[in-house]
């Protein structure tokens, strides 16, 4: 056995005596995933109440409550109608509805004949933001297709329809759509079930902390002499990093592969092609490697050690979408979500959950978090030169 | 003589300060070299450069016919090192700590257990084994943390402080252990601050004080340095005034007085003179009850050379 096998095998069986180790990698991503999942489940299928105060009674207040109605969005939107504002605010407030829209009186005169009134308030909370933002865009919508009839109405009367016409026009400009619009094309083709998310997710989350407790055993055994008597053996430098990192990968494949398990056969989460996990897991293992070599490197002591840990650790999962899904977050935290593995690895899985298929879906994330493991493995090594030999 | 380890104009600095500075040594088979000197004198810093565990400055070690840093991996097979604080896991088992360092250093299988069973006996543990290290005494460690460095054979045995801190029962098997496997044809660098270790368990002994050898030979070699005298005494009767007598005519004697039965001879090299002694002691009607040599000690050396107290 070489010694790279040698050390590795010393310190799994030490990691799988540790029972904070099994704590935090196989237990604790497992009740966590599950507790999220079960908190957040029958949120996948996204519906909110919106309040409408009409105090115009116009035909176009009454074309906006009819598009709110329409069949398109009856599986989006619930809408409730208030008599007026104070009612619909209080509403708001309390959460009962997402957002109000609030059509002013005069509004439809104003839509029609372009003078007075012709604005629309949205009621919102900031406790509701996701909701807020999709009533403010149907409400965009729906003005978007007014204002596009009235640049119709008005560019057939300077062309010279008679203004006598003008109800008629307005008419059948309204049953005209916009023509250019914008289509989402969602990746993936499933909705993102809740435990799919958090399971690798949790998953991830829980494998950083190998980081923390694999750089602070190392300045344990620097502490205790037993990497001088290690150095002090036929072993090359080489040889005593190796074998470290590859029982950090070993400990990694197995956290993750009991979660994947674990989390399919009982909470019924879907993680996808099976060859795509394995590639998107094993390149998250080595960032984690490659991380921990870092870490040991950085630090000079085991206290430093779990310093420099916990900021990678939180650091990581904030950034890149552990706690709450990055898809929620501000455009900043997406785009530094993707100089952290985790946020890239998350990225993956979610596609991979969601049905996306392309060799992009995987091979984008994969080829980013190994840029990430040798950019970072690289700056460990030579930080590390001096560690055994001194 | 085989020489099996070679020093030579060994220096390492720590920015300004010369932790050891032009340092040569050599031990062969069999020998048992003491390293003495108080703490921070460059014990350690030598053992680490000797082990390949610390770059020297300038100089070089050879283990046989091996350059520690240019024959890295090959001499280190040659060296087994004891360090001074115990090196061992204590979450796991006696036997499997060292069947871990015994595989570093390529042992398998049946060897591998035999060399096991082999040291854990040497050291009185073996039925210990299977027991956490944790749950060892302090003198069970340091006999383990030793039967790790033994694991292999090893032809330099380098010893960093064994005994620091442990029981005397536990110490004398440690001093034992050391004495037989010096017997049994091992080279030993042994580092110490105690004398009565030194004295003990070392054929030669190098002393060490801010990083220089500044002296190293047999303890005798050592002590006649000082050109002090050995003191033999007797308790005796009969004739004792004509041994005095003729004890002052032996060469090497230079005073000898009698009161109340003991007679006191101030001799140079008093081990030799004690055959002539006792000769002169017959021929001249004295009855010898008892002999005591009394000879001056490394403490003194080490007080005449650094002029210092070796535990100060």
């Amino acid at each position: 056995m070489s010694a790279v096998l040698v050390i590795a095998a010393k310190d799994l069986r030490q990691r799988f005596r540790d029972r904070s180790a099994i704590v935090l990698g196989f237990v604790a991503p497992l009740v966590i995933a599950a507790l999220m999942s079960f908190a957040f489940r029958g949120t996948e299928r996204f519906h909110i109440s919106v309040g409408i105060v009409d105090r115009d009674h116009g035909a176009v207040a009454t074309a906006f409550s009819d598009f709110m109605r329409s069949p398109d969005l009856k599986d989006v939107v619930t809408v409730r109608t208030f008599d007026d504002e104070t009612s619909a605010s209080a509403h708001v407030h309390s959460g009962a509805v997402a957002a109000a829209v609030v059509l002013p009186a005069g509004f439809s005169a104003a839509a029609t004949t372009g003078s007075g009134v012709s604005h629309i308030d949205v009621l919102t909370n900031t406790d509701s933001a996701l909701g807020a933002e999709v009533t403010r865009s149907l409400v965009a919508s729906f003005v978007n297709q007014v204002n596009a009839d009235r640049i119709s109405v008005a560019t057939a009367i300077a062309a010279g329809a008679p203004v006598s016409q003008l109800a008629r026009l307005s008419a059948d400009a309204s049953k005209l759509r916009v023509p250019e619009t914008v289509v989402n094309l969602p990746i993936g083709s499933k909705p993102l079930k809740a435990v799919s998310y958090y399971a690798p997710s949790m998953a991830i989350f829980f494998l950083l902390f190998a980081v923390g407790f694999t750089s602070r055993s190392f300045f344990s055994e620097v502490n205790d002499g037993m990497i001088d008597r290690i150095a002090a053996a036929p072993v090359r430098a080489s040889s005593l990093l190796f074998g470290k990192a590859l029982s950090v990968l070993a400990y990694g494949i197995a956290s993750l592969a009991t979660v994947l398990v674990v989390t399919s056969v009982f909470f019924g989460a879907e993680w996808g092609n099976p060859v795509s996990v394995a590639a998107l897991s094993l390149a998250m293992v080595i960032a984690v490697v490659a991380l921990t070599a870092l870490v040991i490197a950085l630090a000079r002591t085991d206290r430093q050690a779990e310093g420099l840990s916990s900021i990678v650790v939180f650091g990581l999962a904030l950034l890149g979408g552990n706690f709450v899904s990055i898809s929620a977050a501000p455009p900043l935290m997406r785009r530094l979500a993707l100089f952290t593995p985790n946020g890239w690895a998350l990225r993956g899985f979610v596609d991979l959950t969601t049905g996306a298929r392309g060799a992009g879906v995987v091979v984008q994330p994969v080829v980013a978090m190994l840029t990430f493991a040798t950019v970072v493995g690289v700056g460990a090594t030579l930080l590390s030169r001096r560690l055994i030999v001194r | 003589m085989d020489i099996v380890l070679r020093c030579e104009d060994l220096t390492r600095r720590f920015g300004d300060r010369v932790a050891v500075d032009r340092l040569s040594l050599t031990i062969a088979a069999g020998e048992t070299y003491g390293l003495l000197g108080p703490n921070g004198a460059g014990k350690t810093t030598t053992i680490r450069m000797v082990c390949g565990l610390l770059r020297r400055d300038s100089g070089s070690v050879h283990v046989g016919d091996l350059e520690v840093t240019e024959r890295a991996l090959a001499a280190k097979a040659r060296i087994g090192y004891v360090p001074q604080d115990v090196a061992l896991y204590p979450d796991l088992t006696a036997r499997e700590n060292m069947e871990f360092i015994g595989r570093l250093y390529r042992l398998h299988g049946k060897t591998l257990r035999g060399r096991v069973d082999e040291v854990l006996a040497l050291v009185d543990l073996s039925d210990r084994g299977h027991d956490r290290v944790e749950s060892f005494s302090g003198g069970m460690r340091r006999r383990l943390n030793i039967a790790a460095g033994l694991l292999h054979r090893p032809t330099l045995l380098v010893l960093d402080e064994p005994t620091v801190g442990v029981d005397p029962q536990s110490r004398h098997a440690i001093l034992e252990s050391v004495r037989s496997l010096g017997a049994s044809g091992m080279a030993i660098l042994y580092t110490t601050h105690y004398i009565e270790e030194a004295d003990r368990v070392c054929d030669r002994v190098g002393i060490i004080d801010h990083g220089k050898l500044i002296a190293e030979g047999t303890r005798r070699e050592l002590v006649s340095r000082l050109e002090e005298h050995d003191r033999i005494e007797l308790a005796a009767s009969g004739n004792l005034d004509a041994f005095v007598t003729a004890s002052r005519a032996i060469e090497g004697v230079d005073g000898a007085t009698v009161s109340d039965h003991h007679v006191q001879l101030l001799a140079r090299d008093g081990r030799r003179l004690l055959a002539p002694v006792l000769e002169a002691a017959e021929h001249n009607g004295a009855i010898v009850n008892s002999v005591e040599l009394i000879e001056p000690d490394l403490e003194a050396v080490f007080l005449h050379l650094t002029g210092t107290a070796l535990r100060e």
